[in-house]
């Protein structure tokens, strides 16, 4: 973590955070800023009403942007605005839910495979390999077959596709952490295993949690928007940006921005998230650490 | 040979994670609501058929017999009837199987091709900054472009402008080899763009990390020209992240076709899948699912034996496909 | 006869944090063919630039600020790409630090070799020959080994016989023993003396330890703060030091420590002398 000088110390929580956000590059900081732009916006749009009502019949079908309907209206004459400011929500919340959920279990597993290792870490390690032995959208289509289509269905294999690779990489993170000295002084002076884990391993692997929690969130707006486009995914009358661009799909030739549009705010927002995700990995885990092999 | 010292451990942890995987999928396939005897033969069917139905799959059986008749099938490449059409779900994987893997072995040979050359280009000038936060951003653009995004849009684009080539329009390559590969072309390409940006930056890095190395100094310093040293020490160093990596972009192309079939009309394995969903057509999603992962677990097999013969050092048995 | 090596008043600066950092300031150094100098002094003090400058090897945020460099005759600094690569095949060879690292992990030491000897004889008999010379006792099991796989004594004959393969003019060996074991350094070391007087080469050889420079070498050159500070024979630069570096130097070396005695660390004041250096601690003899 970056030092924060006395006077950074005696700021407001809110100061800090701009403060942490400065100390990026402007490719990150530009980053930070789109993806804080479609938050506040999808945010606007679900709570206040921005832009309009996702599923009111308002105008003609297949209009194009317009003062009154930025985006055009869609095929059922529903302006596209509101129904994209929708789907972002859609979509974010059940990315970062699904990731918050993988982290969770993969904080938790990867602690335990890194701090044990022996049988219990193989054990956890395996049925890792096993997971990662499905490609991430062959694994969405059998859970949907499962549990049937429908937001479950996406949340369930965002957490199945990114749970693996997380442990593995919390899991070495936590057993180089247990090698350490401070650790084998601890248990010496008899520190309990779970305070062990809490209060010296987990605040050592943080910085690998927040990258990876990071990529997973890549990872998790495409697996979304795969199993949605496909059709298995977020279900009508919700919408959700892999749903649209499904939706635009059909319409393409005649009202491209149906498609155009939930493309690449998809696309902007994957590649925000992977500049964040690359800064944070420089910032934890710099270019010397990679050569000591 | 060097590599019998790993190998054995590697075949083992490759088979155990096969045996999780069919288990998983199952499972998958048991749990699922409804009776297959009853969805086969439909509601009016008698029940002496019914009986014979299930078991003639073994159905009356206990669950891991079960298990180890339907492994056992599919082993030997039976994987029942396809409930939508009532026909062995083996021939139409027969025919669609080829299709599947040729384009996703053209996205492989376009990844390797483009991203490669790429990377080494951009690892041995690292220049400026500026130029490096170019690289850096023209990458990650690249890795974030999901394939039903630019495939929606290049179908669009190709159905509104005429750039000489057609799509949506599929020619089968058992009939036509080289009109095959012109139609599989643009899906291949889709997929592939994040499989090259990912590629490139990683060669980018491994030539990176290889350069800095004490023997390339000791190369300079014997007075090899860049050439030699590229081709003779950077490239075969720096080929084995990128290697590891294969095995994961082979994962994604595998995935990546069935969006990509979809979106392109390709009639291969992963289009059949998507159908099959939709059909609630379960022998056909258990088929086509363990087909694919096995597929995926040979492949990484392959890429960690082939890392084994570049790279000497490696002597520890890795776990698992992807690693 | 010109010198194979005629460093006149060379600076040299790598960009720092905020200042400048001068690796030599205004070195200057002459060295006639056949002779053997050890080059001592502590890291920082510039010999291992020196050592890299003779093939223009140093990193490209180095500049060359001042001076003139002539390697056998040549102006290393004005010769184009092809003639620099020339030079360093034909006229110079590197011993390196970490013999081990120096070697290209992938391939085995055989085919290693065979790359370096490229234009030259490179059949199964002359790679055997090669490693013969450098006293490899299975010289048939080591060509089909990987680097991994062998000690780093055994790694750092490779090397020599790699850097002995083209018969150089001038041998550059930058602490070319201070990665082995303690047992075979005698034996390594001897081994690149007695190469070197064979082929008729120049032996600049750089090292912190100045008692064991002056066992091997005619002549002893001693560096501090990118600047020569002492230039004589070896015998008497030891016995008879006249610098006050050079003084603090012969006097930490733990050879000459009475028992119980505490070892010296640099009494040396750099700003007395003018010279400005970030401090770095003085390395005691007998290598890490």
């Amino acid at each position: 973590m970056t030092a924060l000088t006395p006077m950074a110390r005696r700021r407001g929580p809110v100061a800090r955070a701009w403060a942490y956000v400065a100390s990026f590059d402007g490719f990150t900081r530009a980053a930070i800023y789109v993806l804080a732009a479609l938050i506040i916006a999808a945010l606007l749009g679900s709570w206040f009403g921005l832009g309009g009502s996702p599923t009111d019949i308002v105008g003609r079908r297949l209009q194009p942007p317009s003062l009154a309907f930025p985006v055009g209206t869609d095929n059922l004459g529903r302006s596209v605005l509101p129904r994209l400011l929708a789907g972002v929500t859609t979509t974010l919340l059940l990315s970062a839910a699904a990731v918050v959920l993988a982290a969770l279990i993969a904080t938790i597993s990867g602690i335990m495979a890194g701090y044990y290792g022996g049988r219990i870490g193989g054990t956890i390690m395996r049925i890792g390999d096993i997971l990662c032995a499905f490609p991430a959208i062959v694994l969405a289509i059998l859970v949907a077959a499962v549990v049937g289509p429908g937001s479950i269905a996406a949340l369930a294999s965002i957490v199945l596709v990114t749970v693996p690779l997380m442990t593995r990489m919390v899991g070495q993170a936590a057993r180089q952490v247990a090698q350490r000295e401070f650790i084998t002084s601890a248990i010496i002076s008899g520190v309990g295993t779970r305070t062990l884990m809490i209060r010296h391993i987990l605040p050592n692997v943080a910085g690998t949690i927040a990258i990876q929690g990071t990529y997973a969130l890549s990872v998790a707006i495409l697996v979304e928007g795969g199993l949605s486009f496909l059709g298995y995914g977020v279900q009508v009358p919700h919408a959700s940006l892999g749903l649209l661009v499904q939706e635009g799909a059909v319409y393409m030739v005649k009202a491209p921005w149906l498609i155009l549009a939930p493309g690449a705010i998809l696309v902007i927002a994957i590649l925000a998230i992977n500049l964040i995700g690359d800064s944070l990995r420089d910032r934890f885990d710099p270019r010397e650490a990679r050569s000591l092999t | 040979m060097r590599i019998l010292r790993w190998l054995p451990g590697r075949l083992f942890s490759a088979v155990i994670v096969l045996l999780g995987a069919s288990l998983l999928i199952f499972a998958a396939g048991r749990s699922l609501p409804g009776d297959y005897a009853n969805t086969v033969l439909g509601p009016l069917s008698s029940e002496e058929a019914r009986v014979e139905l299930r078991e003639s799959f073994g159905f009356d059986r206990s669950l891991p017999e079960q298990y180890v008749l339907w492994l056992r099938n599919a082993l030997e490449g039976d994987f029942g009837l396809s409930l939508a059409s009532q026909r062995p779900v083996r021939e139409e994987i027969a025919s669609r199987l080829p299709i599947t893997a040729l384009l996703a072995a053209m996205g492989m040979v376009l990844t390797i091709a483009i991203g490669v050359p790429l990377g080494v280009y951009a690892g041995c000038h690292v220049a400026d900054g500026r130029r490096s936060a170019a690289t850096r951003i023209v990458s990650t653009i690249g890795i974030s472009l999901p394939e039903f995004v630019v495939g929606s849009v290049v179908v669009f684009l190709f159905s509104h402008f005429d750039f000489g080539l057609t799509v949506g329009t599929f020619v089968s390559p058992a009939e036509d080899f080289g009109a095959g590969i012109v139609s599989l072309l643009l899906p291949a390409l889709v997929m592939a763009i994040p499989c090259i940006a990912a590629t490139a930056r990683a060669t980018r890095n491994a030539v990176i990390d290889v350069l800095v190395e004490p023997h390339i100094a000791a190369a300079i310093a014997r007075g090899e020209t860049p050439g030699f040293i590229i081709r003779h020490h950077v490239l075969r160093n720096a080929l084995i992240p990128v290697l590891t990596l294969t095995a994961i972009i082979m994962a994604y192309l595998l995935g990546g076709a069935i969006i990509v079939e979809r979106v392109f009309n390709v009639p291969g394995l992963g289009s059949y899948l998507v159908l099959a969903l939709g059909r609630r057509d379960y022998p056909v999603i258990q088929a086509v699912v363990l087909l694919t992962t096995a597929i995926f677990v040979l492949m990484s097999l392959l890429v960690d034996i082939l890392t084994g013969i570049i790279d000497p050092r490696v002597a520890v048995t890795k776990a698992g496909p992807g690693a | 006869m010109s010198p194979i090596i005629d460093i006149e008043n060379v600076t040299i600066e790598y960009p720092g944090n905020g200042a400048r950092v001068l690796a030599l300031d205004g070195a200057t150094l002459r060295v006639d063919a056949g002779e053997t100098v050890g080059l001592v002094g502590e890291s920082g003090s510039g010999k291992t630039t020196l050592g890299l400058l003779a093939g223009r090897l140093l990193p490209r945020s180095a500049r060359v600020t001042g001076g003139q460099l002539r390697i056998d005759g040549q102006d290393v600094l004005a010769l184009d790409d092809q003639r620099l690569r020339a030079l360093r095949r034909e006229c110079l060879g590197y011993i390196p630090q970490d013999p081990v690292a120096a070697l290209d992990p992938t391939m085995r030491i055989g085919r290693q070799l065979e790359l370096v000897l490229h234009g030259l004889p490179s059949d199964t008999a002359s790679l055997r020959h090669h490693l013969d010379s450098v006293q490899i006792s299975e010289p048939d099991r080591v060509l089909r080994l990987f680097p991994h796989e062998i000690s780093g004594g055994m790694a750092q004959r490779v090397m020599i016989a790699m850097a002995m393969a083209r018969t150089p003019r001038l041998l550059v060996a930058d602490e070319p023993t201070a990665s082995l074991d303690s047992h075979v350094r005698t034996e390594v070391t001897k081994l690149i003396f007695n190469l070197a007087a064979k082929a008729g080469a120049t032996v600049l050889w750089l090292s912190h330890d100045l008692r064991s420079v002056s066992r091997w070498c005619e002549r002893v050159v001693v560096m501090y703060g990118g600047k020569v500070m002492e230039d004589g024979p070896a015998a008497q630069v030891l016995r008879h030091p006249t610098h006050p570096y050079t003084i603090a130097l012969a006097a930490s070396d733990p050879a000459r420590a009475e028992p119980g005695q505490r070892i010296g660390t640099r009494p040396f004041d750099p700003a007395a002398s003018g010279t400005e250096m970030p401090s770095a601690k003085l390395a005691v003899g007998g290598g890490r």
